[in-house]
């Protein structure tokens, strides 16, 4: 691929200081005038050591075809998935990263905090205090009913609910990073109820 | 013998059916010509000549998925006739050559291209606009293209694919999540959302190159980015004082402008053409859409219907806004006429959202939950675009390039 745009990054864990590698073969990135940095990335948390992101130009791009594209249902020529655990396999599922102990459940529509959760947040707020130089990541989740994007702003609002909750415990804002995913990394890859509850939640990443 | 007359008799009696039935459907043609139903009958015949593509089936193809048009295999039963040959030749590498016909033989087209074998399916998309334009004095869309996200094992995917999903091409890969494509006007450069590096940031990818460049990586949300009617200017959401609120950045500066001040979600901004900004907030108690003037000001409330109206995409001609509607626990696409202020559920619903406006006016593409869907803002059926890779999220790009 000669006239692939490629941008590795390797995203260094925790610290939020470290510095972040953006190198490639050819990054073909404009010079932007404005001073306006290119992309970029900002140190990632334990668990994604490395992570990748390529571009192409249209006309030159691969096709998706040459892809192993995940399908769960029909429409068209598609891929199924053979064998494995789709829910760890496949991209747009968080595939278990975090521990129970580490996250928070929500009902439909809801940001409250249940009793049962409270013990979780106060545990990992227990150790964020016990040691200010830990940084943890609250992403914030939905799951996949309504807009995409509405849904982005609602998993913040769960995560929010989190961070002002460790906070209320003693624990330092400067701790605290908040990210939303939405609906686009659910745990669950199921299209029902149990499948959502699962993916209404707030992880606590470290 | 009294066999024998039995079937004749049966014979005869199944024939008179068979006419009146043929005479009925020819009766519910003519009624139902050009408006949904059967459509516009016409003869696509294969091209002659040795092609890698089948220009005819492209053509047929997209002139049936326009909703007006019902292809046939002869020119018995059709008001109009296509024929053409793609043959080696020219100095490109081919030589495509096509005519239309109308029924009482007056030739209405004769083009002829020269092409790469690359663009023979370009070019058929280019004879069905010619054909469609031709006969309906409206411009098609068979000759555009979409953006759309598609996932894969590991992998998210951005993707710009024909108008009818076929030559996907994938412009960007990542492992993490992308969202929320938008195309310029001039159809150069997409916006987009990446989660690259674990965290939110808005990209503008040149399409033809490659080339990408971060706009926006503010701490907390960036997203929902939409293209000013100049393409100079973007329209997204921020979380950086605390809660989601409406910015718009000059993509000659560095530094994005407030426009709205609420503490409540504000996201989801598209530009209409007169410069007045759509939202999505649920300042009142529920997801509802707002108007504001291009500086922001006091915003006015558009909808009123249900408990959920969201992600508003405008129409070109700044006529419709069509959004994501919920009732009884269902999600639908809708569309309010600003003119009229008439509001119309469109699709039978479901998981139905992110819809996206053709650049026709009338074509709507969104995404069902299972894939990617079109539908006409005056309520024609509901049509299933063939992509794979649990495709979502798409954009239909503008007329051009």
């Amino acid at each position: 691929m000669q006239h692939l745009v490629r941008i590795l990054i390797a995203a260094a864990a925790l610290a939020l200081l470290a510095s972040c590698a953006a190198t490639g073969e050819n990054t073909g990135q404009e010079q932007t005038a404005t001073g306006v940095p290119d992309a970029t990335a900002q140190p990632g948390v334990t668990g994604q050591s490395e992570q990748e992101v390529y571009s192409y130009p249209y006309g030159q791009a691969p096709s998706l075809d040459t892809y192993d594209t995940f399908d769960t249902s029909g429409g068209g020529a598609t891929t199924a998935y053979a064998g494995g655990q789709p829910d760890q396999a496949v991209a747009g599922t968080s595939g278990g990263v975090a521990s129970a102990d580490r996250i928070v459940y929500f009902s439909y529509d809801s940001t409250n905090i249940v009793p049962e959760s409270r013990t979780i947040i106060e545990n990992n707020a227990r150790s964020l205090t016990k040691n200010p130089q830990i940084i943890t990541q609250l992403e914030g989740h939905t799951d996949e009913r309504g807009s995409r994007e509405y849904n982005i702003a609602l998993g913040e609002r769960r995560a929010n609910a989190v961070r002002q909750t460790m906070i209320a415990m003693g624990v330092s804002p400067q701790q605290i990073r908040v990210v939303s995913f939405g609906e686009e990394r659910p745990a669950a890859a199921g299209h029902d109820e149990r499948s959502y509850a699962l993916n209404r939640r707030v992880e606590i990443i470290y | 013998m009294k066999v024998i007359k039995r079937i004749t008799w049966l014979a005869v009696l199944l024939a008179s059916v068979f006419s009146l039935a043929t005479a009925y459907a020819q009766i519910n043609l003519d009624i139902t010509k050009g408006v949904g139903g059967n459509g516009i009958p016409i003869a696509v015949m294969p091209f002659e000549g040795r092609a890698p593509e089948n220009i005819a089936s492209i053509v047929a193809a997209d002139l049936k998925g326009t909703g007006k048009f019902a292809p046939q295999p002869s020119t018995s039963r059709a008001d109009y006739a296509v024929v053409g040959q793609a043959a080696p030749g020219g100095s490109r590498g081919y030589i495509v050559r096509f005519q239309l016909t109308g029924a009482q033989g007056g030739q209405l087209l004769n083009l002829s291209f020269d092409v790469p074998t690359n663009q023979l399916r370009a070019v058929a998309h280019r004879i069905s606009d010619l054909i469609y334009e031709k006969l309906t004095n409206e411009k098609g869309l068979a000759g555009t293209r979409i953006a759309y996200v598609a996932l894969g094992r590991g992998a998210y995917y951005l993707v710009v694919s024909d108008a009818d999903g076929q030559n996907p091409q994938v412009i960007l890969r990542s492992r993490q999540p992308i969202m929320s494509p938008a195309w310029s006007p001039d159809g150069s450069r997409l916006a987009y959302v990446s989660f690259e590096g674990r965290r939110a940031q808005i990209i503008v990818q040149d399409v033809y190159t490659g080339a990408r460049r971060s706009v926006s990586a503010a701490p907390g949300i960036n997203g929902a980015p939409s293209w000013s009617p100049d393409g100079r200017r973007l329209v997204f959401t921020l979380s950086q004082d605390g809660n989601p609120e409406i910015y718009a950045l000059d993509l000659g500066s560095q530094y994005p402008v407030r426009l709205t001040s609420s503490s409540s979600i504000d996201t989801e901004a598209v530009w209409l053409p007169d410069g007045s900004i759509v939202f999505t907030s649920d300042r009142g108690g529920s997801p509802q859409l707002y108007r504001i003037g291009p500086g922001g000001g006091s915003p006015q409330r558009l909808t009123f219907q249900g408990s959920y109206n969201a992600r508003p995409t405008v129409s070109p001609d700044g006529r419709y806004i069509a959004m994501v509607h919920q009732r009884g626990g269902r999600f639908y696409i809708a569309v309010l006429d600003l003119k009229t202020r008439q509001f119309r559920v469109l699709t039978s619903g479901g998981l139905d959202e992110s819809p996206s406006f053709a650049p026709d006016g009338k074509t709507i593409i969104y995404s069902n939950g299972r894939g990617v869907a079109t539908v006409s803002v005056d309520g024609g059926a509901s049509r299933e675009i063939a992509l794979r890779g649990n495709a979502r999220d798409a954009a239909w790009a503008p007329y051009g390039r």
